[in-house]
């Protein structure tokens, strides 16, 4: 996704050894994807799913 | 002693060899004081860079490259950046890119060095669509 769009950056968490980030996510199982702090995405979806959900705005569906 | 094993070598030489063009592999890492990890993550990305000439790892140091820091935005170590063509892919690893991270770590580089995205036409078409700053954490483990 970040290679697609340069306003779009991706970083692979080690959650074991990034603790402080691991509590402050509340990442209690992986894989677990957190979108601009806000959105998160637990497990693995199928992509259409996942771009769906972390494409999605934080307040939510509008309408 | 290698973490690869010379049939695994043989197989990830063989899904790089599709790179055409040169990637670096940015790794900040702080010798001193810093994270015990940071040896592990060079290994890994030495290993992965003798696998194809057009692969290389260059040491930032953590404390005192704080010029490339700024530019990429890094924060914490061991910390990967990288880069295509010397361009920033704004793809980055945070730890020892070891166990179940090594394998995306492995595709970014692909990526990288290939250009190919294999993402499904409506994916890329949503992905055009962003245009505020959007950051992806995904949080993995070694086992």
């Amino acid at each position: 996704m970040a290679f697609s769009n340069p306003n779009i950056t991706a970083t692979s968490i080690e959650a074991t050894e990034l603790m402080d980030l691991s509590r402050r996510f509340r990442v209690t199982g992986v894989p677990k994807t957190v979108v601009n702090d806000s959105i998160e995405i637990v497990g693995a979806l199928p992509e259409p799913d996942f771009i769906e959900m972390a494409l999605q705005s934080p307040d939510g569906p509008k309408g | 002693m290698g973490l690869l094993s010379a049939s695994d070598e043989a197989v990830l030489r063989q899904h790089l060899a599709a790179i055409d063009t040169p990637v670096s592999l940015l790794l900040f890492t702080q010798t001193i004081g810093g994270s015990e990890s940071g040896p592990v993550a060079k290994q890994v990305l030495d290993e992965i860079a003798a696998l194809n000439d057009k692969i290389t790892v260059v040491e930032k140091n953590f404390v005192l490259d704080t010029g490339d820091r700024t530019t990429y935005g890094v924060e914490r170590e061991p910390s990967i950046v990288v880069l295509r063509n010397g361009e920033d892919t704004r793809m980055r690893f945070l730890g020892a890119p070891t166990g179940y991270e090594f394998v995306p770590l492995v595709e970014a580089v692909l990526l990288a060095g290939t250009g190919k995205v294999e993402l499904e036409p409506e994916s890329e078409q949503k992905l055009a669509a962003v245009t505020t700053p959007t950051n992806i954490k995904v949080f993995s483990t070694p086992t």
